[in-house]
């Protein structure tokens, strides 16, 4: 099953009138870390519910390849800023969705858990574990049946630098195996490190999308230099 | 004397007395049965409502909801129309039996499990939606893993309708009957050991249902610690 290319073709997006994306056309060819960027309330995650189907929008607007949204929904994943887990041990986290995805082979998920490092609170329920560690749960539950996209809202925002580092190098591996990855982010030395495309949005409007190498090297309006800058 | 009653009360409960368990076992068996019914309808009811949200789901919140507060005498005056002699379901011939009561018990939690479930749920749903609809699970898949979620939260649901059940007197008594031997439950007993002056039953009965009351708060107070 081929993905890509990603072509968006003129999608809008509005809630009670207020336009949250606009005009937004786009097409991807690599299978690589796509960065999606710009200021809060600029549409970001919007943009990645929308592209994962969690967000309804007209047919035709967005095709992976030659699929609809619809269509390649199995072979996409999500990970949320705020790791959303069910009030069970890490273990069965992993087990719920694996189940789901209709692989019923235990020792996949004890391959999981070996793969994320996470044996030693597998046995723990989630509430009990620290913010990385959620998320590593989170991510460990994204690649379950491996899927061909994965998209990360934030996924490192509130984590700290070592668990921040862990991460990265997860979704750096991800990407490596052929998995597309989008992510959300803010964080300007993260997107250097692990970025490789960019798409950048301001009021819901893409105002630039290049490779991260040339956007750290091109000449930018105010609004993407303070992005730059401060960020 | 209230030395005397109480005496002769815990002597009528330590000795096992026959009267006294026999009311017991049939409130037991009444609300028990009128329990199971209204939670195996109610709750997969309630949580189903999460997901249609129209026109319809939110009358039926608003009368679940209304309906939560139902005096159980007004209940018990509403079933008496439909299954007497006269009444549209008069042909089942259950007026003065323990099904009518169980009917009228069963009516008389549906809502409150009907509500608290939709709220339950609705409160899961709101935390768990974005994870689901990302595995791209059927509705009953997710309904399935709510419920599960909420399972705690449920069983304090559960024992909620169970204490409203136990405790109900007015719709039981007009739909029951109070026969003695047949339809008696703890609260009819009380209610008719009084009138007639002896007291020692009834003071018996209402320990029983004290105890009854104690332990589903304090299970209540666990449930909720653990969920």
């Amino acid at each position: 099953m081929n993905i890509l290319p990603l072509k968006i073709n003129n999608l809008n997006y509005s809630i009670n009138g207020n336009k949250i994306l606009r005009n937004i056309d786009i097409s991807c060819n690599e299978k690589n870390i796509t960065i999606i960027a710009g200021n809060n309330g600029s549409g970001k995650s919007t943009l990645l519910k929308i592209l994962h189907g969690l967000i309804k929008i007209p047919k035709n607007t967005i095709k992976w390849g030659n699929f609809s949204i619809s269509k390649i929904k199995k072979n996409q994943s999500m990970v949320f800023q705020e790791p959303i887990l069910l009030n069970r041990t890490t273990y069965e986290n992993l087990t719920y969705v694996s189940r789901k995805k209709n692989i019923n082979d235990k020792s996949y998920v004890d391959k999981i858990i070996k793969r994320l490092n996470i044996k030693d609170i597998s046995n723990i329920n989630t509430k009990y574990i620290s913010g990385g560690e959620r998320q590593k749960v989170a991510i460990a539950m994204s690649i379950i049946g491996n899927p061909k996209i994965i998209f990360f809202d934030e996924p490192t925002s509130q984590l700290d630098p070592s668990y921040k580092n862990e991460i990265e190098n997860i979704i750096s591996n991800l990407s490596n195996s052929e998995t597309k990855i989008f992510m959300t982010s803010h964080d300007i030395s993260q997107i250097k490190r692990i970025g490789k495309e960019i798409i950048f949005l301001d009021q819901g409007e893409i105002i630039y999308h290049n490779t991260v190498e040339k956007f750290f090297s091109e000449k930018h309006c105010d609004l993407i230099k303070n992005y730059i800058n401060y960020g | 004397m209230l030395i005397n009653i109480l005496e002769t009360a815990f002597n009528l409960i330590f000795t096992l007395n026959e009267n006294l368990i026999e009311i017991i076992s049939l409130s037991l068996k009444v609300t028990l049965s009128a329990l199971i019914i209204s939670v195996s309808i109610s709750i997969p009811f309630g949580a189903f409502l999460v997901f249609y949200k129209n026109k319809l789901q939110s009358f039926i919140v608003l009368v679940s909801n209304t309906l939560m507060g139902m005096p159980p005498v007004v209940l018990g005056l509403i079933i008496y129309t439909l299954v007497s002699k006269k009444g549209i379901f008069g042909f089942l011939d259950i007026l003065y039996t323990p099904s009518a009561m169980i009917l009228a018990q069963t009516l008389l939690i549906s809502p409150i499990v009907i509500s608290l479930t939709y709220e339950e749920i609705f409160k899961k749903n709101k935390q768990y939606s974005l994870l689901l609809n990302s595995l791209n699970l059927s509705n009953f898949s997710k309904l399935k893993t709510l419920i599960y979620e909420s399972r705690y939260a449920l069983l304090t649901v559960t024992l909620t309708g169970f204490g409203r059940a136990s405790a109900e007197v007015g719709a039981v008594m007009i739909v029951g009957g109070n026969i003695n031997h047949f339809t008696r439950v703890m609260t009819t007993a009380i209610a008719h050991e009084t009138s007639k002056g002896s007291i020692e039953l009834a003071v018996a009965l209402g320990f029983i249902l004290l105890l009854i009351s104690f332990i589903i708060t304090l299970l209540i107070k666990s449930l909720r610690k653990i969920s």
